[in-house]
């Protein structure tokens, strides 16, 4: 299985992570996901997220769960791009494409890798609170 | 470092950082010492930190740690809270 991982502190450009990644002919399903900061938390109007990341840590972690994800399904190809850095309510905080010969494995593994993202990669976000008015 | 213990280096991340008011520090343990004993050294020096120990993550390198692990001379141990990627 092919395997891409980068974090970066660049926008992610979505048509150019498209554009630049070709599929085989045996591909029956490209999932992508792109995880965007929303611009409420609980009801607060929210600005950006800072993201952290121990870098070294979290590249080998994703890299266990892509190897771990190869072991539970068929899948052709893994991508991942995850933001450090601030990120501006809208703007895409991760990114995550992958392809397999059917789509019940790629959805499958795609959901799978978020949620264990969120469980051991050691990436951490602080909100950035839009100021309150004063009356 | 005395022959009666080995140093430890620990970083901090995310909030735990500003609740330790430090990058990290180096720390020492006995030999034979473990993770559990390390963050008792840690809590000690940084009375901030030792309310969140029940959730907090170590790593020793790039690899999750265990309490009960033992610790080797040299070992770079990260201390955090949850993570919150995505």
């Amino acid at each position: 299985m092919k395997r891409s991982i980068l974090l970066t502190a660049d926008p992610i450009d979505e048509p150019a992570l498209t554009a630049g990644r070709s599929v085989s002919a045996t591909a029956g399903a490209v999932v992508c996901f792109t995880g965007c900061v929303r611009n409420r938390e609980a009801e607060r109007p929210l600005v950006a997220l800072e993201y952290e990341a121990f870098p070294a840590m979290a590249i080998r972690q994703f890299e266990r769960l892509l190897v771990q994800a190869e072991e539970r399904w068929p899948l052709e190809s893994v991508d991942v791009v995850h933001r450090t850095g601030l990120v501006r309510a809208g703007e895409a905080s991760v990114w995550i494409r992958v392809v397999s010969s059917h789509r019940a494995e790629a959805l499958a593994a795609c959901g799978w890798i978020l949620d264990e993202m969120k469980r051991v990669v050691p990436i951490w976000k602080r909100p950035i609170w839009e100021p309150v008015a004063n009356p | 470092m005395n022959r009666e213990s080995m140093t430890i280096t620990v970083q901090f991340w995310s909030y735990f950082r500003e609740l330790a008011g430090i990058h990290g520090g180096d720390f020492e343990v006995v030999p034979g010492g473990t993770v559990s004993d390390l963050l008792d050294a840690v809590s000690l020096r940084h009375p901030d930190l030792a309310p969140m120990r029940p959730c907090a993550l170590v790593a020793v390198g790039v690899e999750y740690a265990f309490p009960e692990q033992v610790l080797q001379p040299g070992d770079e141990v990260s201390l955090f809270p949850p993570v919150q990627g995505g």
